[in-house]
């Protein structure tokens, strides 16, 4: 029993890995290379976001940094930066999940609205401190927007398609406990 | 079960929260690293992406041609059309060709009178555009050259028609080429026939502006646009595009290169080129290193300075 939920664990961070890593390959693929006047949502932190509200043993931090900081040397954006605040972002909504856990999902978009606002906005004065040349504003709020909208879509799709729901009572301090021990 | 949680808590909080502490700071200290010792990282993330990219080739191919399959297959509906066009564009152009073949032959009788003997060390090695920047925020374009095929930082990399950027992160098997739409591409042209220096400006768009012309007066929408050679960036009269004028006045360049389609890049192989591989030297005058400090300091102390002071007044 114990084994089994184990692997179960072991399977949705693999499941975890291998949806960002097919974001990121889907990125680079050289479809169009004319500048784009638009920016889609970061739907890695859309994803980790998602995850880390629903089952945070299947997201955990040392996985999301690993992703991210991959995604941000892949896509040429200053290393780590970027992964240190998708960590941070996805700790503070860990503390505030137990708060959502019973209201509605408004809520818990507002949250997460306003967690990718401030990371954003603390991405873009970070950079603007040290001096580092920035895309348009433009474009980072075009990409704060997207990634806000994108975010019931990406809950739609872990909750339908890969099952992954809010625990419910019992079930996760059973599994915590688990893998706790 | 809330009593549970917090006793897990309490042996597992502490901990979790030093790890994450640990992590983050890691983080934050490879970007300061970054900031502050950019080309070491740079290299870094050139040998990640030369490890990670040329693995997915099998798959990113395929897919990539599928979606190109799909949305060519949707302009099929217009092939009918575009074919009538291309016959007749083929009619003007054999006339053309005509001329273009006369032109050639001039031109080599020409240069046979004058002994002009064309620079042979522009060979160029052509790679195939394997990935993007994957983000609307960079325009660059990964090929399948790299260190192994002699690339270096710094060469230009042209498709058939015109120049597309500049070399800029050689991994063994992968280069980076920023594009000249990049919002860090800064690029010397002279603009013709009137011969104007100026330099274009990436601006994440697809018509990049051309600025710091001494005159713009002298330059109209349709000159062609060329490399200068400046500064040693690139070599000289690499043709970039044609100077278009946007609604709102500005001068811009529309880009030769077809930037819709990268596909195979030719990389310009330039020897010219100085290699950056040490951080830069002092710059000595001629004749030895100035005296110290110390020896200029000391004759401040002394009734020395009225005297220079004369000196200079007179």
């Amino acid at each position: 029993m114990a084994d089994a939920s184990r692997l179960h664990l072991l399977a949705m961070r693999t499941l975890f890995a291998a949806l960002c890593l097919f974001v990121i390959f889907w990125r680079i693929l050289p479809l169009s290379t004319v500048p784009r006047g638009w920016a889609g949502p970061d739907l890695i932190a859309a994803l980790s976001f998602a995850w880390v509200l629903r089952r945070p043993e299947y997201a955990p931090a040392l996985l999301i940094a690993a992703v991210v900081l991959l995604a941000d040397l892949m896509f040429q954006r200053p290393p780590g930066l970027w992964a240190a605040l998708v960590v941070l972002g996805c700790e503070a909504l860990k503390s505030r999940a137990p708060g959502l856990r019973d209201r509605a999902f408004g809520a818990e978009w507002l949250a997460v609205a306003m967690v990718v606002a401030a990371i954003i906005v603390g991405y873009r004065l970070t950079l603007a401190v040290l001096v580092v040349p920035q895309a348009p504003l433009g474009l980072s709020l075009m990409q704060m927007a997207m990634t806000v909208l994108c975010y019931p879509l990406v809950v739609m799709a872990s909750a339908f398609i890969f099952g992954v729901r809010k625990a419910k009572p019992g079930e996760s301090v059973a599994g915590s406990r688990r893998f706790g021990t | 079960m809330a009593k549970d949680r917090k006793q897990t808590d309490t042996y597992a909080g502490p901990l979790k929260r030093l790890l994450l502490g640990v992590l983050i700071i890691c983080l934050l200290g490879l970007f300061l690293l970054w900031r502050i010792d950019s080309p070491r990282v740079e290299r870094f993330r050139a040998a990640v992406i030369d490890r990670v990219v040329p693995n997915l080739d099998w798959a990113m191919a395929p897919v990539t041609g599928t979606v190109n399959l799909l949305r060519d297959f949707q302009s099929y509906q217009r092939i009918y059309k575009q074919n009538q066009e291309l016959r007749r564009e083929l009619q003007q152009m054999q006339s053309w060709k005509e001329a273009a073949l006369q032109l050639e032959q001039e031109n080599a009788r020409l240069l046979d009178l004058n002994n002009v003997r064309l620079d042979s060390r522009l060979t160029y090695v052509t790679g195939v555009v394997s990935a993007d920047s994957g983000s609307p925020f960079r325009q660059s374009v990964l090929l399948n050259v790299g260190a192994r095929d002699g690339i270096v930082d710094g060469w230009a990399a042209m498709d058939g028609l015109g120049l597309v950027g500049r070399i800029s992160g050689v991994g063994e098997n992968s280069a980076r080429v920023i594009l000249l739409t990049d919002t860090s591409s800064r690029i010397p042209v002279t603009v013709q026939p009137s011969g104007q220096r100026a330099l274009i400006l990436g601006d994440n768009t697809v018509a990049p502006p051309i600025d710091f012309l001494e005159d713009a007066g002298k330059v109209r929408p349709g000159d062609r646009v060329i490399t200068s050679g400046d500064g040693g960036v690139f070599p000289a009269g690499l043709l970039v595009g044609r100077v278009a004028a946007d609604p709102g006045g500005r001068l811009r360049l529309r880009l030769a290169a077809d930037y819709e389609r990268l596909e195979f890049l030719r990389v310009l192989r330039d020897h010219a080129s100085p290699g950056i591989d040490t951080p830069g030297d002092l710059i000595v005058p001629q004749g030895g290193p100035p005296r110290g400090p110390q020896t200029r300091l000391a004759p401040l102390n002394s009734p020395e300075p009225a005297q220079t002071d004369e000196a200079a007044d007179g």
